[in-house]
């Protein structure tokens, strides 16, 4: 196994674009809490190491990933130099390295869950717009349920069964009705943002939500508290969070090391020569489009009754969207996707402790998944290459 | 050989709406035989087969399994009763590796979950070593030879433990060398017991591999006799049932000077493979020059490049004294050229336009149709109109739509758009290809009378007989290069030994 | 049976091998369909089954009989006053002159029923701006994104260039804004046109982007917050000298504005630019069939480029008018909320592209978005905060319901296409 991951890992001019990305990064780190380096060469000279990197593997005709070097270095002078320029008690304030991360993997989770939703619906040849409406739905029917029936598992359970039905409805308009995938995706949000916006006001009215809703425990590793830095991220997580993860890795399995997994690829890439050997096209495509609303709606009742404990009309905010950017990000794979889902994360936790620089900046750290997603999809850090069959509707011989 | 049926379809009927695609079809293959069903396009040779593989239910006539009725309502059903299927259009996804394709819906299963990689990648091993078809478990497919991959479709319906393999015109797609090769691999797997159905409409292959030989035509079965016996003239006979007239009436050709140029041209297609490697040649005012060869072997990437569709490498296009090597489509059609194109609904058509649009489809943008930008939709429909009546283009007018057309007549749209702006080359892919009779004929005679009118005409097609009976020279293209020159009253078996890239005779 | 190119399962991969595989097919195969629905059967049925189902809603929830929350929401809209005829007088435009007109201008009915046409402006834009982009065979999602920027370009220039002349500051916001839009969306055409990424996940993306964007610019601190009042985020007021004449109504209270016959025109110049000029034969056979476009001439990029550009100036045009017709200035709040540009679609769809079905798909979204705002809906009969929804769920259910009457348009095409195949080949079977 060892030698295997080495042969997997870059070499070459490869290798040199990745160092070179690394560096990059490390020209802005050393600026920032805990080394705080106040004087602006050390980025500059890291930062020129980066670009002489990146300039290397382009000779060597790496050339997506020679930019990349390049673009980081640049970067790492920039954002570094703006760093020590900046006053120690602002970075202090902002750099909090164990906050950041743990604020990362609050706003990762309800992410992560849409983005695995979507892998699967998407591997098997359904696009699916609607993640955002599956997400909201699962935000609402899960308070409601917490709420009602007091117990925020039965809150989880209802979450994914409105999740999967909304998703069974986009399932029958793509598969049976063969309806465009996307115009159908589209209207779920519509519809979900109808739906849960008129219960939400028919029920709880213009108060809202009650305060004392059942909530997702979260997790205490008591054993973590003493150690530095991993104890205060990982020590008292949402269950959520945990089971985001696990999540992950579970998909990861399902797709590439079973048997559905393979079915439900070759659905997604050639249906017709799925269906030539006995494998139900309809079939694996209802199950992969339910289990993404169903995963999705996870996702949303971690908003609502593991996050931040009520609901709003529309609460989900386009986060069925950037789980959209992560799945195609993370080319349609769960490890990539979760990747994704995490630097996505990140952002919006920078954007929550920004303000202190600039408030009306800070925000546009909610634009930087969409930038990322638009300039993968332009090919400029390597292609996202979607499954051949995705967003076709099959026929029944 | 075994004399036991190891399959039978008896009295087969099957109607599609306005069709009766086969017509009490009844035809018999036993253990370790090669039988051949031959027959023209839309005989219904297809249509049987699907039958066969539970893809269609047939509507009377039943199927006998090694002397079992069998009811085959699905491929499920099928791969059960040991049917394998080898589709025309292989039925692959390219971005699995040969195992991973070849145990698809069969996989093992390792600690009761998760798929048994080895054991799969060990499975295919030892059937490509049984049979003989050498493979890499490991390749992703969109990797390999067209070749390697009709094997791999091949080993997976001996995987799922065929006996009885169907093979959907496999040569279709393959060079010379590659249906060799599958010659050989049909022999092996006859003589481990395997019965094969060849599906073909190549005479000489029919009678170079079949142990018997079953003709389709119109629906029908015409008849079953033994291949040994048979000649190429006698089942020809059977598939067309006509005598078998190939010569078109025309007069010799007066050439007179140059109008298209191609010098020296390298093509690549859209994966980067060489297509087309240094390919010279000319085509005169007043002569019909003939490219023959097997599909694929470059012909399309050509054309392509000489009519701007495709950039070429290098080398030169010059088309009556312009340069028009890095020009795109629009310079090339102004410079002189027209271009009936292989595909006319996926490419020369705009199925959702209405006639009077396809036809102004080049020059759309040019006086009469239109002047500075805007269109004048009722001069598109009176030339339209004149153009329809020439070409004799039944069942529509100006306003009808092209995809309410039947094949023929949209051909002839096709054909009335390029002549009509008289070009000075005519470039023909495959005009005929999917065309009835009557509107074969039509195509031919307007080539002809185009050539007598003093244009060059580049004729490409894979159809031997009509190379042979409209060109005036005959060039032979394999594996990207033109590998010989040939005068009409060439042979087919002189023809048919360059195409396979046995000629030693290179062009100048 | 041979399908025709880029039939619906089209197996075969993307006609660009560097684009590695389309992420959906593109919409033409499907859009030719639509467009040969021609009648209005299907979307009429669409809308009635659509109400219907709204109107169980309605009965389940609040027990309510949905023909009087219907109707509420109809007189909401004004629609009833079409209805009051009498003997009344209008004021000629540019005259003191009164002539007789057979409806209350100053009535009730007619005041909600300049809100309706207020709203009806910038739908039937941005559904112009879906509907264009459809003709060329892509489906532009990005319509919010186009009206936020070129309503943010409108309000830059209306509050920040005091000194221009009325007509020319005008002309200028107008421009500006609806250049602005066609920019927007022309990134998402431009990278189609060269490397091939979707239309749809581009314009997503640049949907949010242009969100963000706006809330940073007019959020508390932002570049172009309002210079009075420094906790409020939203811009600075549109001067008077570049706001748009409001002909029907009181300006203050949001009266109907010129805007109206810009909507009007832009609807003739639709139906003008596809059907009688060389640019729109090419962006229709582009959108039919990109192959054969390219195979005669045209350039496939260069069209896919234009149309999402002009797509996007239709709807970068609905932003800059309402910002100059009505709103007169933007806060963070309206940026996160709008929803014009997504309704657009609806608008679209609902309408099959034509001229004349955009703008009867649009006076219907528009008259159920004025219908159930909390102006306009009697609250007696329904709470229009749940009525609001109603119209977010009805518009769902067009949306969704129009996608799939593609299934009938497939039954009467194959029907159709069975009886050609029989009259044209009656040797040819199935494997012709």
């Amino acid at each position: 196994m060892p030698e295997r991951l080495l042969a997997r890992l870059p070499h070459g001019a490869r290798a040199y674009a990745w160092a070179g990305i690394l560096v990059g990064l490390v020209a802005f780190w050393v600026a920032l809490p805990p080394l705080k380096v106040r004087t602006p060469l050390l980025p500059l000279l890291l930062g020129l190491v980066a670009i002489g990197l990146g300039t290397w593997a382009l000779r060597g005709g790496v050339r997506r990933l020679g930019w990349g070097a390049i673009v980081s270095g640049v970067a790492g002078i920039g954002l570094g130099y703006l760093a020590t320029r900046s006053s120690v008690a602002n970075l202090d304030q902002v750099v909090v390295w164990s906050a950041l991360f743990a604020a990362m993997l609050r706003y990762a989770t309800p992410l992560a869950f849409a983005a695995m939703g979507g892998i699967f619906s998407e591997r098997s040849g359904v696009v699916n717009i609607g993640l955002e409406g599956m997400m909201l739905s699962g935000a609402f029917f899960g308070i409601l349920a917490a709420d009602k029936l007091g117990a925020w598992w039965l809150g989880l359970l209802c979450a994914a069964l409105a999740g999967g039905t909304f998703a069974l409805v986009h399932a029958f308009f793509a598969i049976h009705l063969r309806a465009d995938q996307i115009v159908g995706g589209f209207a779920i949000n519509f519809l979900a943002l109808g739906i849960t916006g008129y219960l939400f006001l028919d029920i709880y009215g213009g108060s809202g939500t009650p305060p004392n809703i059942d909530r997702i425990p979260d997790v205490h590793l008591g054993f973590l508290k003493d150690w530095a830095f991993v104890g205060p991220i990982l020590g008292q997580l949402n269950l959520m969070i945990w089971l985001a993860a696990g999540t992950i890795v579970l998909a990861w399995l399902v797709l590439f090391k079973t048997p559905i997994g393979l079915r439900i690829r070759s659905v997604g890439e050639h249906p017709r020569a799925a269906e030539t050997v006995g494998i139900s096209v309809y079939a694996t495509r209802y199950a992969a489009v339910t289990l993404s609303g169903v995963l999705a709606a996870l996702g949303g009742a971690y908003l609502s009754i593991g996050f931040v404990n009520s609901f709003n009309q529309n609460m989900t905010a386009g986060r069925g969207f950037i789980a959209l950017a992560a799945v195609i990000f993370g080319s349609w794979r769960p490890f990539g996707a979760a990747a994704a889902a995490l630097l996505f994360g990140f952002s919006s936790a920078l954007a929550q402790r920004l303000p202190a620089y600039s408030e009306s900046a800070a925000v546009l750290f909610q634009a930087l998944p969409y930038v990322l997603t638009l300039i993968a999809v332009a090919g400029v850090i390597g292609r996202s290459i979607p499954p051949a069959a995705v967003g076709r509707p099959y026929r029944k011989q | 050989m075994d004399e036991r049926p190891v399959l039978e379809l008896r009295g087969i009927t099957k109607r599609f709406p306005g069709i009766v695609a086969n017509d009490d079809v009844s035809f018999d293959l036993r253990r370790g035989e090669v039988h051949a069903l031959l027959g023209e396009n839309g005989a219904g040779k297809s249509t049987l087969m699907n039958v066969l593989y539970g893809l269609y239910r047939p509507d009377e006539g039943e199927i006998l399994i090694n002397g079992k009725q069998a009811e085959i309502a699905s491929t499920r059903a099928a791969i059960e009763n040991g049917v394998g299927m080898v589709h025309q259009h292989f039925m692959l996804i390219p971005v699995m590796t040969v195992a991973e394709n070849i145990v698809l819906a069969t996989e093992p299963v390792r600690s009761g979950v998760f798929l048994d990689y080895a054991a799969a990648e060990e499975r295919v091993r030892e059937l490509s070593e049984r049979f003989g078809l050498a493979v890499d478990p490991r390749a992703v497919v969109e990797k390999i030879s067209v070749g390697q991959q009709q094997r791999v479709e091949i080993l997976k319906a001996l995987y799922r433990g065929a006996d009885i393999l169907v093979l959907d015109e496999p040569t279709a797609v393959l060079t010379p060398q590659e249906a060799h090769e599958l010659f050989g691999i049909i022999r092996s797997l006859t003589e481990q017991g395997k019965s094969i159905i060849f599906i073909s409409h190549k005479l000489k292959e029919v009678t170079e591999i079949a142990d018997r030989v079953t003709v389709l035509r119109r629906g029908k079965k015409i008849e079953t006799l033994p291949a040994a016996g048979a000649t190429e003239e006698s089942l020809a006979r059977l598939m067309v049932g006509r005598e078998v007239l190939l010569r078109v009436d025309k007069v010799r050709a007066k050439p007179g000077e140059p109008l298209l140029h191609v010098d020296d041209l390298h093509v690549v297609d859209d994966r980067g493979v060489d297509k087309v490697r240094g390919v010279s040649f000319v085509v005169n005012a007043g002569e019909i020059v003939g490219i023959a060869g097997v599909d694929g072997n470059g012909q399309s990437e050509l054309i392509d490049a000489i009519t701007g569709l495709r950039k070429s490498l290098s080398g030169r296009v010059v088309v009556g004294g312009r340069d028009v090597t890095h020009e795109g489509a629009k310079e090339c059609l102004d410079a002189g050229l027209g271009h009936i194109p292989e595909d006319r609904q996926r490419r020369g058509l705009v199925l959702d336009f209405s006639l009077a649009e396809n036809l102004a489809l080049h020059d759309y943008d040019a006086q009469p149709a239109s002047r500075l930008g805007w269109l004048f939709p009722n001069r598109m429909v009176a030339r339209a109109r004149t153009l329809l009546q020439e070409f004799d283009v039944r069942g529509g007018g100006p306003h009808t739509q092209a995809s309410g057309l039947s094949g023929g007549n949209q051909q002839k749209v096709v054909l009335a758009r390029e002549i009509d702006r008289n070009p000075q080359v005519l470039i023909a892919a495959q005009p005929t290809r999917g065309l009835d009779v009557g509107a074969i004929e039509f195509v031919h005679r307007r080539l002809i009378e185009e050539r007598d009118e003093g244009r060059g005409v580049l004729l490409v097609s894979l159809e031997l007989d009509e190379i042979q009976s409209l060109s005036d020279r005959i060039l032979v293209m394999y594996e990207g290069r033109i590998v010989g020159e040939f005068e009409p009253g060439v042979t087919d078996e002189e023809l048919g030994v360059a195409m396979t890239g046995g000629g030693q005779r290179q062009a100048a | 049976m041979s399908e025709a190119g880029g039939g619906p399962e089209g197996s075969g991969k993307a006609e660009n091998p560097r684009t590695g595989g389309d992420y959906a097919p593109s919409v033409a195969a499907r859009l030719a369909l639509w467009q040969r629905a021609g009648g209005l059967a299907v979307p009429l049925l669409t809308t009635v089954v659509a109400f219907l189902i709204g109107g169980i809603v309605v009965i389940i929830t609040t027990g309510k009989n949905p023909l009087t929350t219907y109707k509420a929401i109809f007189e909401g809209a004004g629609l009833n006053w079409f209805l009051e005829i009498g003997s009344h007088s209008v004021g000629l435009p540019f005259t003191d002159a009164k002539v007789w007109f057979p409806w209350d201008t100053a009535s009730l009915a007619g005041l909600n029923l300049q809100q309706t046409l207020l709203i009806w402006i910038p739908l039937v834009l941005t559904g112009l701006a879906v509907a264009f982009a459809f003709r060329c065979g892509m489906f532009n999602i990005g319509g919010q994104g186009q009206y936020l920027v070129g309503a943010v370009m409108a309000v830059w220039i209306g509050s920040e260039l005091p000194n221009l002349p009325g007509v020319l500051h005008i002309l200028l916001a107008i421009v500006a804004g609806t250049l602005v839009g066609a920019a927007w969306a022309g990134i998402a055409g431009f990278l189609k046109a060269t490397v091939g990424a979707h239309e749809v996940i581009s314009t997503i993306m640049l949907n949010w982007i242009a969100v963000w964007v706006g809330v940073f610019l007019f959020g508390l601190g932002g570049p172009l917050q309002n210079d009075a009042q420094e906790s409020v985020p939203v811009s600075n007021d549109v001067v008077d000298a570049a706001k748009l004449k409001v002909f029907w109504g009181e300006p203050l209270l949001q009266g109907l504005h010129i805007g109206i016959l810009v909507s009007l025109a832009s609807l003739l110049v639709y139906w003008i630019t596809l059907n009688r000029t060389t640019l729109g034969y090419e962006v229709r056979a582009v959108g039919y069939n990109p192959e054969a476009a390219r195979y005669g001439g045209i350039s496939v990029a260069r069209n896919y480029f234009l149309a999402m550009a002009i797509s996007g100036a239709f709807a970068g045009l609905a932003g800059a008018l309402d910002i100059l017709g009505w709103q007169y200035r933007l806060n963070t709040n309206d940026i996160l909320v709008s929803t014009i540009g997504f309704t657009g679609i609806a608008v679209a769809l609902l309408g099959r592209n034509t001229a004349v079905g955009v703008g009867l798909a649009g006076l219907l979204f528009a008259s159920l978005v004025t219908g159930t705002s909390t102006r306009n809906l009697d609250p007696e009969i329904f709470r229009p905060e749940l009525a609001s929804n109603l119209t977010t769920i009805i518009q769902g259910l067009v949306v969704l319901f129009v996608g799939a009457d593609v299934l009938i348009l497939y039954l009467l095409n194959l029907r159709k296409r069975r009886r050609r195949a029989a009259v044209a080949l009656p040797a040819a079977g199935p494997d012709a």
